[in-house]
């Protein structure tokens, strides 16, 4: 609680020190900037998270400041104007929850296609402001209203934005501290492996875009009340990119580095812009220097400078827990391809193919490059889309459907380029994994959750001949590729996958790492009983763990048999030929 | 009628003329360059800064070209070269840069909008309608420019060279193409494009500072919609937001026209993404 409780308590301090100490007329100005860094810290959350760059956060600051003006223009008592304000912002907030997952549905990047859709509906938002006099006053506003609840702006109003600004910073430090943080955190580290550990990519920056346009909406409302007047500019492009600004230079990975990016580029602009004709100048310089050079901001700075006096302990582990077990159904069933095609632009990938795996056991693919074998697993997992055919497991069609929820068909994949969660510790690595297929929505807000332990888990970290147990406080991204390759698989395999998907786990191993993966596979597949699929180039591995074999030659099944079998068809040999030991 | 065709041409030649620069600099270099639309303005200013610095108008071009260039060369080389593959960097620190150039030229120059007067006055007949001579000087000489350029970029190597440079760089230093310069040639020569279009357009225009943000806008949208990457997308692309803009410009109101580009650029970032011409191929 210390990491929430003393930072809030030091704000709230000298937020309400601020009109003893400077009159209220500093705090009425103090009062405006803080409730720009409350919008700035919604900016922060999401981009900084997530890494979404919003560009029109003003489209839904203006929407709540315009209905807060009518609001205090038409309705006398104070609990319908509260009413009608949360009944605002939970429509804003659902609003940007169904666009932004409309938008993402489908989609494992949230590239800078997002940002400028944002930046068109602010025009939009700004234009129709703009014109729609009846509505909206046009280009002279709307005023001639009170502040809510009757509150002065120049005084007492001062301490409801504070008490606005600390509960929004309290909020944030709180998620900073559960286990949603690391969910939101892996979209903008590893958005693929995120949604093959069965998140649903496209719901969580769904909510993290409503979270961040809530937060804005709380701030327009408070700007209409504290200004008494609202333009077509508290819904412009041009708001939106001020918002943008203060948070990069305040700092957007820091929950209170926008709020005092907001307050010192506020109180500098209202001294200096008299005075200083250069002023704006430098603000872009400056703002331009943060891009290039400290990303982190100003919060990032004043960090690794107070890091040299104080480091903060890690706080105390939560206790250890019996993970509940993962939701999906446990059914072996064979894996089913009933010619399977699959075509991009005009390239033809696989080409009709038909094959039944038996319900458990050892599948390895074989084939030479380009034969189709990684995309045959991605046609299975959902990353790619079939053109024609069926894929089934058991009596479930499991063909394009979106590789967040294979999972949910008992599927875990480890891919062929380790793909971890680089920008986070090993420890944070598995606790993401202990969540996936597990954690129920209301368990990512429960610190107890990160007390999750599985037997399979303990079973891989107890491993002598692994290092992930001396591994567990180093980044992930810092890790050598053969201790990568072995945290995916724990990763991977900590879900409990019926049917798990290996492609080419050996790669880049040496061979004592070879014989101890080859172990792990042969060791989690006779634990589970369920079906292993190996892409494997290395036919002795082959030879040691497969049941049966798959060979792929230029997207169609050369052959489907026993290794012995496929060692002896004349067809796989004429392929392969010299290329087997 | 006439009026309203000849309006649609000039709409869309003017458009393609300042969208241009962006295409090779955001569909070739991959740079989000939101300081795009104030080289425009810096290009129309070119005739304010030749009359201020005393020079006969013939110079105009020149002095365009050289501002321009100038400017681009300098933030190429102190800004914008450490951002190439890094997209979302790229559009903050143009951003800066746009914000910059705004607030240099307002000092120069000051907040108010100027006019310049029009080189090539007069007005000429077409099919019974009265038409400003200089509007269709102007088209002409976009349409002979498209041309040259289109028949130069199916003979050169550069557009590949880009391509290889932006992809690896390291894998293009190592086959001998010089990034560094290629980068800042390519660069500034959309940067130029962008400033000689202004200057075309500044005589029928009201000049002020932040006159940039409506090109940047239209050509990203016109960009988006046509296709990265290939002249026939970019025709693709201002032909269906100028064409927007002005159909419904003139038949309902501007501010129809305006909602319905930004609407249609929604749908298609939503929907199409890759625009209708993708440069894959």
């Amino acid at each position: 609680m210390v990491f929430v409780l003393l930072p809030v308590s030091l704000l709230l301090a000298v937020l309400l020190l601020i009109p003893q100490m400077f009159g209220d007329f500093v705090a009425y100005q103090i009062g405006l900037y803080l409730i720009y860094g409350i919008a700035a810290q919604g900016i922060g959350y999401l981009w900084g998270k997530t890494g979404i760059l919003p560009l029109g956060q003003a489209l839904f600051f203006g929407v709540a400041a315009y209905a807060t003006a009518m609001t205090l223009r038409n309705v006398e008592s104070l609990p319908a104007q509260l009413g009608l304000a949360v009944v605002v912002m939970a429509a804003i907030g659902l609003l940007a929850y169904g666009l932004a997952t409309l938008i993402f549905k489908g989609r494992s990047e949230s590239g800078p296609y997002f940002s400028l859709i944002t930046l068109a509906l602010v025009m939009i938002a700004e234009q129709i402001a703009n014109t729609a006099s009846g509505l909206t006053g046009g280009f002279n506003g709307l005023s001639g209203f009170n502040s809510v609840g009757g509150l002065d702006p120049y005084s007492t109003f001062y301490y409801l934005v504070v008490s606005c600004t600390v509960i929004v910073s309290g909020a944030l430090l709180i998620l900073n501290r559960l286990p949603v943080d690391l969910v939101v955190k892996g979209v903008a580290d590893n958005e693929p492996r995120l949604q093959l550990l069965g998140f649903a990519t496209h719901r969580v920056k769904g909510a993290a875009f409503a979270f961040s346009a809530v937060i804005a909406a709380l701030a327009g409302g408070l700007f209409a009340s504290h200004q008494g007047i609202v333009t077509p500019i508290s819904s412009g492009f041009g708001l939106s990119a001020e918002l943008v600004i203060l948070a990069a230079i305040g700092g957007r990975f820091h929950v209170l580095g926008p709020l005092l990016g907001a307050v010192l580029v506020g109180l500098a602009s209202a001294e200096l812009r008299d005075s200083f004709p250069y002023w704006e100048i430098v603000m872009a310089l400056g703002f331009i220097v943060v891009v290039l050079k400290a990303p982190g901001g100003l919060a990032e700075l004043i960090e690794q400078i107070s890091r040299r006096f104080w480091t903060p302990s890690a706080g105390e582990p939560a206790a250890p827990l019996n993970a509940p077990s993962p939701r999906a159904p446990r059914i072996l069933a064979p894996l089913v391809f009933e010619d399977v095609k699959l075509q991009i632009g005009v390239v033809r990938i696989l080409n009709g193919i038909t094959f039944e795996t038996p319900t458990e056991g050892t599948v390895s693919i074989i084939g030479p490059n380009g034969a189709g074998k990684t995309s045959a697993l991605n046609t299975i997992t959902g990353n790619l889309g079939v053109t024609e055919g069926h894929i089934r497991l058991g009596n479930a069609a499991i063909e394009n459907r979106g590789p967040h929820a294979a999972l949910g068909n008992g599927i875990g994949r480890k891919l062929q380029v380790p793909s971890v969660f680089f920008t986070m510790s090993v420890a944070e690595n598995l606790t993401l994994a202990m969540l996936a297929g597990r954690a129920a929505p209301r368990d990512l807000f429960s610190r107890s959750t990160f007390g999750w332990e599985s037997d399979a888990l303990t079973r891989v970290l107890a491993n002598p001949n692994l290092s992930l147990q001396g591994d567990l406080a180093k980044m992930a991204g810092s890790l050598p590729q053969g201790h990568r390759q072995f945290l995916e698989f724990a990763m991977t395999t900590a879900s409990e996958p019926t049917l798990l998907l290996l492609d080419e786990p050996c790669a880049g191993l040496s061979p004592g790492e070879t014989a101890i993966m080859t172990q792990l596979v042969q060791d989690f597949q006779s634990q589970s009983g369920g079906l292993v699929i190996v892409i494997e180039h290395d036919m002795s591995i082959v030879e040691a763990i497969s049941d049966k074999v798959l060979v792929l030659h230029q997207g169609q099944v050369l052959a489907f048999d026993t290794y012995k079998n496929v060692r002896a068809n004349p067809q796989v040999q004429s392929v392969y030929a010299g290329a087997t030991k | 009628m006439t009026v309203l065709i000849l309006n649609l041409i000039w709409q869309i030649s003017t458009l393609a003329m300042v969208a241009l620069g962006l295409a090779i600099v955001f569909g070739k270099l991959r740079i989000m360059n939101m300081a795009h639309g104030e080289f425009v303005m810096i290009g129309a200013y070119a005739p304010i800064i030749t009359s201020n610095l005393g020079l006969p108008m013939w110079l105009q071009l020149p002095v365009c070209i050289v501002t321009v260039a100038l400017v681009a060369l300098l933030f190429e080389r102190v800004i914008i070269r450490h951002l190439y593959g890094r997209m979302f960097d790229s559009l903050l620190a143009t951003w800066g840069i746009a914000i910059l150039l705004r607030e240099v030229v307002e000092l120069l120059f000051g907040r108010g909008y100027q006019s310049v007067s029009v080189p090539i006055p007069g007005t000429v007949d077409v099919l019974g309608a009265q038409y400003p001579l200089y509007r269709i000087v102007v088209v002409a000489v976009i349409l002979v420019g498209f041309a040259a350029l289109a028949w130069w970029n199916r003979r050169s190597k550069v557009a590949t060279q880009i391509k290889a440079m932006v992809g690896n760089p390291e894998l293009a230093q190592a086959v001998g193409i010089n990034t560094g310069r290629l980068s800042a040639a390519a660069f500034v020569f959309g940067c130029c494009t962008a400033g000689v279009a202004g200057l075309l357009l500044a005589p029928t225009i009201r000049i002020e500072p932040v006159m940039g943000i409506d090109y940047l806008i239209r050509s990203f949208f016109a960009l988006v919609v046509g296709g990265l990457g290939s002249l026939e997308g970019l025709g693709l692309g201002v032909t269906l937001i100028a064409g927007t803009q002005s159909v419904i410009g003139a038949f309902a109101s501007q501010t129809y026209g305006y909602l319905a580009v930004l609407t249609l650029s929604i749908l298609f970032l939503w929907l199409k993404p890759d625009g209708i011409r993708s440069s894959s191929r």
